[in-house]
């Protein structure tokens, strides 16, 4: 009884957080952007819009009420966990159908003489070191001293190991089997590691100098918020790139006690940094929500400067408002129309070749797991 | 702060936009010599353009005399010439009765350009005490 509770609360939480962002999304956007398309400034005054809007907050609520009535179903029919893992794919297929439904709508509505902001871009001649940029450089440097380190100690303690190293775990940190001693086995979690950890400090490293879509006019109110937000989203991933770190490095190190019979389970120590994960990710999302604004948009709320230009304004190079493909711009990441954070330039090579590299060492450590 | 901003509808190229931009911001002191200008990266990502525009618009300046560029250090504005070799000034007084022909032509009177070129001199003059 106690696990349907436990896992029913999980998908009433997961619901309530992810709906809500999605609710909150069209709300914390850069203004002269809606839905993933660039509208024009006014646009989003009008009575067009907050019908847009309403019948958005509708459709979230009812694909919000789907996911808990699944749930429900699957508590019901006496496999809760069916029902938590239905009830997320419904509410993340809802959201993002509603998404692409909604954009679809308002790329109807879209003024034709917006498009004439599609060729301006403005940009700052001011030159500095960018915000974040040293914190992630650094973290970047710290992660792979550690997780280098990890590797060393997992090899070095090899030889006073014995013969099976535990490689499935409980939820409570127990062994929950057993395969024969290999390097594969002792260098799994500290591979990991190597990867984890300085890939968030290299995406914090490459959010820090992302491109910057700044309004007509003076600019300084747009180039602050532009600034604040690259620094925030690049400190918010140098953060995470950290605890990572600590967490699969404490991982790693448990694990090799285990394996030299020093210890028989996990400690309590890893759950310090996995409840800073979570915990940090939640104030991100509130900082990035309530003080800073999607792209600064709440920063630069209220300045008198002009239509937005740069990539955001340019409708051609975004497909269904979330891709952006511009072979002309030099620029690995941008800020997204739609959503929280960056996304990349799928123009780019590099931006394409990092991606793949990255997604390659990810599912090639996923299919050595299974050699466990 | 100071931004430039360029607009592909127009007829005028983006690279000849920037450096007409930059070379407005020279001449009216608001650019310092000294200053140092983003790198080309930088300046290309922020406005979405291909490297080598931005190059273009540099490498132009730095022919024209606006700009240093030095490897590593980037591209600095710089300081005005302490003397003018004959033959810029004679390329330059031809450039200056080109525009006086330009400004005649489109009906602006003697006293109006010399009005005109005051106001200009008495600006950039401003802009080099406030720098």
């Amino acid at each position: 009884m106690a696990e349907v509770i436990v896992v029913n609360m999980f998908l009433w939480v997961r619901v309530f957080l992810v709906g809500g962002i999605f609710i909150m999304f069209p709300r914390i956007t850069r203004k002269g952007l809606f839905f993933g398309v660039y509208m024009g400034e006014e646009f989003g005054r009008g009575e067009a819009a907050r019908a847009v809007l309403r019948a958005w907050d509708r459709g979230c609520g009812m694909v919000m009420a789907s996911a808990l009535v699944v749930g429900l179903i699957g508590t019901a029919a006496g496999n809760a966990v069916a029902g938590n893992l239905t009830g997320t794919a419904v509410l993340l297929l809802g959201c993002t159908g509603l998404y692409f439904r909604t954009y679809g709508k308002v790329k109807a509505l879209r003024p034709p003489d917006v498009e004439q902001q599609a060729g301006k871009a403005t940009a700052t001649l001011q030159v500095g070191r960018p915000g974040g940029e040293t914190f992630a450089k650094i973290t970047l440097v710290g992660c792979l001293v550690v997780a280098l380190a990890t590797v060393i100690h997992a090899v070095l303690s090899y030889p006073s190991m014995g013969d099976r190293m535990p490689t499935l775990w409980s939820l409570i940190g127990g062994t929950d089997g057993t395969t024969e001693i290999s390097y594969l086995t002792i260098l799994y979690v500290p591979s990991w590691n190597l990867v984890l950890a300085p890939l968030f400090a290299v995406l914090a490293l490459m959010i820090s100098t992302a491109k910057r879509s700044l309004r007509e006019g003076p600019g300084s109110r747009s180039a602050e918020a532009q600034d604040a937000f690259r620094k925030t989203n690049a400190n918010i991933f140098s953060g995470a790139a950290l605890l990572i770190c600590a967490l699969l490095t404490t991982f790693s190190v448990q694990v090799v006690e285990i394996g030299r019979g020093e210890a028989s389970s996990l400690g309590p120590e890893m759950l310090w940094p996995m409840g800073a994960i979570i915990l940090g990710g939640l104030l991100s999302l509130v900082v990035i929500i309530r003080r800073v604004g999607q792209g600064g948009a709440l920063m630069e709320r209220g300045s008198s400067e002009g239509a937005l230009t740069g990539g955001l304004a340019d409708n051609a190079h975004w497909v269904g408002g979330v891709i952006y493909f511009n072979r002309d711009d030099p620029s690995l990441m941008v800020e997204n129309r739609f959503g929280i954070g960056y996304t990349m330039n799928w123009g780019n090579v590099t931006s394409v070749l990092f991606t793949l590299f990255v997604w390659g060492l990810i599912l090639t450590l996923i299919i050595l797991g299974f050699f466990l | 702060m100071l931004t430039i901003t360029i607009d592909r509808g127009q007829e005028e190229p983006v690279y000849a936009q920037v450096a007409r931009q930059v070379r407005l911001l020279i001449a009216s002191g608001a650019l310092a010599s000294g200053t140092t200008l983003p790198s080309v990266r930088r300046l290309a990502g922020d406005l979405g353009v291909n490297l080598n525009t931005i190059a273009r618009a540099y490498r132009l300046l730095e022919e024209e005399g606006f700009l240093v560029i030095r490897g590593r250090s980037g591209a600095k504005v710089s300081a005005p010439a302490r003397e003018v070799e004959h033959s810029t000034q004679e390329k330059l007084l031809e450039e200056l009765r080109t525009t006086l022909a330009r400004l005649r032509q489109a009906g602006v009177t003697s006293d109006e350009i010399a009005e005109m070129v005051w106001l200009e001199l008495l600006g950039s003059d401003d802009g080099d005490k406030e720098n």
